[in-house]
């Protein structure tokens, strides 16, 4: 087993993959940007490395940086999480060169899978089904508008290496074909370095079901049921949970099955997840293999009582799988909703700035996988997401009322996130109903804005803003001169001290 | 004692008084009995007619960020117009129209030029932030009078990107 791993990410991944490596025994070693010298990972790691300034190309995604840091400082191994590096062949070529293991799959098969058009090649040759479309890049724009209309509107433009919906849109005609190729191609070159895109058939409203792989270096390869993902603002999941209400246990077998056979057709090994379009007629479609692990892989822990994170490690490791399929099973259900630094009120903008406060909710049942702090500033550097909230309990009536209760439960002051939102997708009575599609936010969810809420609440929301205002910190603001004192409070309501009655 | 407060654009009067272990709270034409105990710097629960609520309360300057029952309002010191006027914002004066960035990122695109006719909609500048683009849109029809930045600039959330003269 390794002795010391480097955590090539930041945020709630990197703290979720460092606490695996402390349970196994293993030091950790946290790299980070000069954004990042407060992040939580920072603070939870053995070790920790500055590796450039603030933009993710100068550091996290500093290959030679990050390679140099992991043998100046002992680290047999990189863990890169998702995103950044997580599925880069040529990163995990350079690790290969320089005797550090990659924790993921080997450089070959990311080759393959990375390429979502020569994966949809090969993939067709085994006999899996693909959504109809291109199978080679778009040249240009003549070939695309040729392309599309071959396969008939609407269309889906999809980066060739892409990913996280970056890149991905939508065109219902000729007429929006251009602008959404320009700012597709834009957006795929800025998060991949690659502006290639391809065109496919648009599924309309289907379900996004995954499958939870894993595949030991020996050829033994598992899987671990599904996770359904069909609730998506931006094309990006927003909340996660298994078993799918969708699936039959033949159909499940099916899937499961197929998935085995695409990380058998790819020579894949280590944690992988195959993702398939489930259409209106329960006909399923490769979709693409997610080489890394998932944001979502906690759902997937918490019904099978698998940690995803030390197989990674173990596998990695050249340890020999040790799960059987035949004794695999799913036990309750599970949810998970993503909480990112967004108004959804306000078309799901970005919002940065410093967390005033925050209380994370417990409970029997529920996970928090956190990458944040009271007091910490969100970076406007990189990806929005804050935490996972993720519940288990025996059915999944219970797991929604225990994640609209965790929820409720859950306190971010100083930014917008999308908390008030999910509450509203969990309790809607189609997701209750388990009509979960890609197109459910569109449906119930367009120009969402939070209700009134009772009058009572925004009275007693007035009265404590009122108390604040005659709190001690505020009185010593005036005391600095830092306020005009107008008049003394204290003497009207009587000093408020903690834990004192008025 | 009374305090005046601004939610969702919205002036709400609000009064206390205080009579031993409890404050009665004046608000419209509503008043609450409420038992406090201040639980810390940020939080505090009310008792009223036995119900239970926690109410933390987070500030920032002029606002605070006040959570009762998985709700946060967003509670502003004083008057809109009189706080917009302060800071010099230009939403304050009518007839101009300044187009402000939603949130802090980078400018990647400037689409329209100074002088030029923009309709409703039309989408003025592009925005990056957490690797997310953000089209700018245009709030009237009108002509673009002034361009404060340009692609590869920084900017602060509620800074000035550009000026519309309204048709």
């Amino acid at each position: 087993m390794f002795k010391k791993i480097l955590v090539s990410n930041r945020g709630e991944i990197a703290c979720r993959i460092i606490r695996a490596c402390r349970e196994m025994g293993i030091a950790s070693l946290a790299v980070y940007s000069e954004a990042d010298r407060a992040g939580l990972h920072v603070q939870l790691a053995d070790e920790a490395v500055c590796i450039g300034p603030p933009p993710a190309v100068e550091s996290y995604l500093n290959m030679d940086r990050i390679i140099e840091t992991a043998r100046t400082s002992g680290a047999e191994a990189i863990h890169p999480g998702y995103g950044f590096l997580a599925e880069n062949p040529e990163f995990a070529r350079r690790c290969e060169r320089a005797g550090i293991v990659f924790i993921g799959p080997n450089s070959r098969a990311l080759d393959l899978v990375g390429d979502k058009i020569r994966a949809r090649q090969a993939m067709e040759k085994s006999g899996i089904p693909i959504i109809p479309g291109m199978k080679h890049v778009a040249a240009d724009f003549a070939e695309c508008a040729a392309e599309a209309r071959k396969i008939g509107y609407p269309v889906m433009i999809k980066a060739s290496a892409g990913g996280g919906g970056k890149g991905m849109r939508i065109v219902c005609s000729e007429e929006e074909l251009r602008p959404s190729l320009e700012s597709g191609q834009r957006e795929a070159k800025s998060a991949f370095g690659d502006e290639s895109v391809y065109l496919e058939k648009y599924i309309e409203d289907p379900r996004h079901v995954e499958f939870q792989v894993l595949a030991d270096n020996y050829g033994h390869i598992v899987h671990l049921f599904e996770r359904e993902c069909s609730i998506q603002r931006r094309h990006q999941k927003i909340v996660e949970e298994t078993p799918s209400q969708a699936l039959t246990p033949e159909l499940r077998r099916k899937m499961g099955e197929t998935a085995r056979k695409v990380l058998e057709v790819a020579e894949y090994n280590n944690a992988g997840t195959v993702e398939f379009l489930l259409d209106r007629n329960k006909k399923f479609y490769f979709l693409e293999v997610n080489a890394r692990l998932q944001v979502e892989h906690p759902v997937t822990e918490l019904t099978t009582g698998v940690d995803l994170v030390q197989q990674q490690i173990r596998i990695a490791a050249g340890e020999k799988l040790s799960l059987k399929q035949e004794n695999l099973a799913q036990r309750g259900h599970a949810i998970e909703c993503r909480i990112y630094a967004e108004d959804p009120s306000n078309n799901f903008l970005p919002s940065s700035g410093k967390i005033l406060f925050l209380r994370e909710p417990m409970g029997p049942g529920i996970r928090h996988d956190g990458g944040i702090y009271g007091g910490w500033e969100v970076p406007i550097y990189y990806d929005p997401i804050l935490a996972k909230l993720i519940v288990w309990a025996e059915t999944r009536e219970s797991a929604c009322a225990r994640m609209a209760a965790a929820l409720d439960d859950y306190v971010i002051l100083g930014i917008s996130t999308t908390i008030p939102f999910l509450k509203e997708v969990i309790s809607h009575p189609q997701f209750h109903k388990g009509e979960t599609t890609t197109g459910f936010i569109k449906s119930y969810f367009e120009n969402w804005r939070q209700n009134q809420g009772p009058a009572e609440g925004l009275t007693l929301a007035l009265a404590a803003a009122a108390l604040d205002e005659l709190s001690p910190s505020q009185k010593v603001e005036k005391a600095a001169g830092l306020e005009k004192e107008v008049y003394s409070p204290w003497q009207m309501l009587g000093r408020w001290r903690i834990g004192e009655k008025p | 004692m009374d305090f005046e407060f601004t939610v969702d654009g919205v002036r709400q009067t609000i009064s206390l008084d205080r009579k031993d272990d409890c404050i009665s709270i004046r608000h419209g034409d509503k008043t609450l009995e409420a038992e406090v105990r201040v639980i810390s710097k940020q939080a505090v629960s009310l008792l009223v007619g036995g119900r239970s609520f926690l109410v933390i309360v987070a500030r920032d300057k002029d606002k605070k960020y006040v959570w009762l029952n998985g709700r946060t309002y967003l509670i502003q010191r004083g008057k809109e117009e009189q706080r917009l006027a302060e800071r010099g914002d230009d939403r304050a004066q009518k007839g101009k129209s300044v187009v402000t960035s939603p949130m802090p990122g980078k400018v990647v695109k400037v689409n329209v030029s100074e002088n030029e006719a923009v309709r409703k909609n039309q989408t003025l500048a592009v925005v990056e932030a957490m690797k997310m683009e953000n089209e700018i849109k245009s709030p009237l029809e009108g002509f673009v009078k002034k361009i404060y930045v340009s692609p590869g600039d920084l900017v602060d959330s509620e800074k000035p990107l550009l000026e519309l003269e309204p048709k």
